[in-house]
């Protein structure tokens, strides 16, 4: 560590900048680790001279080592999360307009196509379906509901739970729309016009698993921070199913709250219970 | 990750590591694999639980004037997924050679 800032090789002036892209928890033990490479470096065989092509590797080696880190970091995290379920759906749905659009030839054919189909009979299967969705979607009442002070979000927990599960259920109709759209192209080609019935009732069924997915998907999730519940575990003997608890708990990974899902229905307990834990129960939950 | 997918640099570095060869420049060092693919498949062993990793003591390093290192063992599950790629490249045992000196 003798050497002066301006006279450090490549690769120990990278390691630094290298370091910003590790994920903040890792970073310190991260560079802990290539600092005592570099000074095996420095001091093998008695040389303290790296090549310009080692360094260049080394350099290359340091990003890629961070990079790696940063990538599986977002993975972990982005992993059940409401952003990335998002995310997954809009991917779909561009790959299925992608693929309709090679079918009609040209934007025009695209949006008239796009236009037709739904105008003239999807929305017709939609709205019902959505509507009867809803009225009869067991309405357990939310425990988030309030915006917590301490949060920085701009919005409440009860909006923010709302516009996805909204966005999540408008992304599945579309990607059904959209799928039953490339099905039934070719086959209106070979079958013609009979192809109309196969479309319509690929859409009630699309319609029905899609919306019956969606609702299921909200019901798995921390109300909190709309992450998928994990961690399963048996509560409870099933001699208590109708006296008392028993079923499985779910937890939020951050420690958020627990979802009780009832083994039997029963009139104290009509639908899963969502348990909001502490804000100090969290340190049980996080590494 | 089932032994049908390691690649031929995991296996090796498997192999290294069961020959007692026990951090990245080492490692690097005989397997002539650059530093780029040794340290992201490490966090990936590690990740996926064939690797475990630990700090060397601060007073084992302090008495050889050196910085402390980060060892990187075998778990059993890693031995298991060794021995698998020791026997799907069976050439890696002659590439090796075992460790007989200890690195600065």
């Amino acid at each position: 560590m003798s050497l002066r800032a301006g006279r450090l090789p490549i690769h120990e002036r990278m390691l630094p900048v290298a370091g910003r892209l590790v994920p903040s928890t890792r970073r310190v033990d991260w560079m802990r680790e290539w600092q005592a490479e570099f000074w095996l470096l420095r001091h093998r065989d008695g040389s303290s001279s790296v090549g310009l092509r080692e360094a260049l590797s080394l350099s290359y080696g340091l990003m890629a080592d961070a990079a790696w880190l940063r990538f599986d970091w977002v993975r972990l995290s982005s992993q059940g999360s409401a952003g990335a379920c998002l995310a997954v759906l809009l991917a779909y749905c561009l790959v299925c307009a992608g693929v309709e659009l090679v079918l009609a030839g040209s934007w025009h054919s695209f949006a008239r196509t796009i236009a037709g189909h739904f105008t003239g009979g999807f929305v017709f299967v939609a709205v019902p379906g959505v509507f009867a969705a809803v009225a009869t979607y067991p309405l357990r009442p939310l425990k988030c509901g309030d915006k917590d002070p301490r949060s920085a979000r701009m919005l409440s927990d009860r909006t923010r739970w709302s516009l996805f599960l909204s966005a999540k259920i408008g992304l599945t109709l579309t990607l059904g729309f959209l799928f039953s759209l490339v099905v039934s192209g070719p086959l209106r080609m070979v079958i013609g016009g009979k192809a109309d019935w196969i479309e319509l009732l690929m859409w009630v069924l699309f319609m029905t698993a899609g919306l019956r997915w969606a609702l299921l998907n909200q019901e798995q999730r921390c109300q909190k921070c709309l992450r998928m519940l994990s961690q399963p575990t048996r509560v409870g003997p099933p001699s208590r199913n109708f006296l008392d608890w028993s079923g499985t708990e779910l937890a939020c990974a951050e420690g958020h709250g627990l979802l009780h899902v009832a083994e039997m229905q029963g009139s104290w307990c009509w639908y899963d219970k969502w348990v909001e834990l502490d804000p100090t129960f969290q340190g049980l939950f996080t590494a | 990750m089932s032994p049908g997918r390691l690649s031929h640099s995991v296996a090796m570095l498997l192999k290294a590591l069961s020959l007692g060869y026990q951090f990245g420049f080492e490692i690097m060092e005989v397997t002539g694999l650059p530093s780029g693919t040794v340290y992201p498949a490490l966090r990936r062993l590690e990740r996926d639980g064939l690797v475990t990793s630990h700090w060397e003591a601060e007073e084992e390093a302090f008495e050889e004037q050196r910085p402390a290192r980060r060892y990187y063992v075998l778990t059993r599950a890693g031995k298991e997924a060794e021995s698998a790629a020791t026997k799907r490249y069976p050439l890696l045992s002659r590439l090796l050679p075992e460790k007989l000196v200890k690195t600065l």
